[in-house]
């Protein structure tokens, strides 16, 4: 629990309004923003707007940060995913359909590869391994690429209320084993 | 989805997490979580366990937008282009004298805020808060009602799009400075009353007195 996080030890810099820390930390942290930007927002442009709103609620909110509660990258990134949901949700229904028939497949595989790599990612890979495949990708589309229910309903060809389900049935597994 | 407890909330806090509901349930959900502790602990349990995931982000190369992100955050603020004294700084030599001397007039008088353009009124009732921005400092001034009562303040607020509200500091009698960009379009300002000092907490506490949406 009380590994190193210098991610965590640069917010709390920057609740204090340490504009160096501000810096270190948009060195150490925006490409991996950046990283969750495009995938969410699906356009380059977009999201190197984002980027700088990111940063600016950072700023802003770092004082909120509260590292008893979970590491500084996972906040950060939380920070990151809401305001790619926040437009995405907002884009008219008509672009997500259009988006939701082009988007490309997860690149899984890769993903799991890399995912290996670190204990607790492991035992999301693992616990995500006793989920269907087809449940498994669902979920991950959702968090990876901010999919809404009436786009994986689509994508997956199902019905909204099956994708409600299977999700819903997932999420509740998925909590028994990452909690275990 | 009001105020109960219990299983449901915390399915309702893995959706939100993972992000699949709709635009309107979003914004629902945001506001109980600045009012509801033990959903927004939910929440951030979710965000840990499905934080697992988060590897799967690969690093984009992104270019250098720290020079943006510090001009919308912190504006250079002494020397304005507007400013009196950096105008005379120019008029050089021979006029430097009558220019000190014309400044030292200028600045005995009651110096009116710098004419930043009007981006926008809170109003309550006979209470208006007018809001200028400059492009890099916001400037707000109640034109019109009085201050708080004893023992209280009003307290300025920017709310994000979708995000909780964050304080820009306390209203009273002399204008409010704050180094801030002009809000996005879709973002809200608002007034509440605090305690003397200000909101104990961070966010609103009392009464939220008037809210302006900025028109993008």
């Amino acid at each position: 629990m009380s590994e190193p996080d210098p991610v965590a030890d640069l917010l709390s810099r920057v609740a204090a309004q340490d504009r160096a820390a501000f810096r270190d930390l948009y060195a150490a942290t925006s490409a991996k923003l950046m990283g969750v930007l495009v995938r969410m927002l699906r356009e380059r442009a977009e999201a190197e707007d984002a980027v700088q709103e990111v940063f600016t609620r950072i700023w802003l909110r770092a004082g909120r940060y509260d590292p008893a509660k979970g590491r500084g990258m996972t906040w950060m990134i939380a920070v990151a995913r809401n305001l790619a949901l926040d437009r995405l949700r907002r884009r008219t229904e008509d672009q997500a359909d259009e988006e939701a028939a082009e988007a490309v497949v997860d690149p899984t595989p890769t993903a799991e590869r890399r995912l290996m790599a670190m204990g607790e990612a492991s035992r999301v890979s693992t616990c995500f391994d006793q989920l269907e495949p087809a449940k498994a990708a669902a979920v991950r589309g959702a968090y990876l690429s901010g999919l809404s229910y009436i786009e994986l309903a689509a994508r997956h060809d199902v019905p909204l209320n099956t994708m409600r389900t299977w999700l819903r049935r997932s999420l509740i597994s998925l909590k028994e084993c990452l909690d275990r | 989805m009001t105020a109960s407890s219990g299983p449901d909330d915390d399915l309702l806090a893995a959706e939100y997490v993972l992000g699949v509901q709709d635009a309107e349930t979003r914004v629902t959900l945001e506001q109980r979580l600045k009012r509801d502790v033990a959903f927004a602990a939910m929440v951030a349990d979710w965000e840990n366990r499905l934080g697992g995931l988060n590897d799967d982000f690969a690093e984009v190369p992104v270019p250098n937008l720290l020079p943006q992100i510090e001009a919308r955050l912190f504006p250079t603020p002494p020397v304005r282009r507007t400013s009196r004294f950096g105008w005379f700084a120019f008029a050089g030599g021979a006029t430097a004298a009558v220019a000190l001397a014309v400044a030292v007039i200028f600045t005995s008088m009651p110096a009116p805020p710098a004419l930043a353009p009007v981006l926008t009124t809170l109003a309550a009732a006979d209470l208006v808060y007018e809001v200028r921005s400059d492009g890099d400092t916001l400037q707000v001034t109640r034109i019109s009602g009085s201050a708080a009562p004893d023992g209280q303040v009003h307290e300025l607020w920017l709310i994000a799009s979708g995000a909780p509200p964050v304080s820009l500091g306390l209203l009273a009698d002399a204008p409010l400075e704050v180094a801030y960009t002009a809000p996005a379009g879709g973002w809200a300002l608002a007034v509440s009353v605090e305690p003397a000092g200000g909101s104990p907490r961070g966010l609103p506490s009392g009464a939220v007195i008037a809210t302006q949406l900025i028109s993008g």
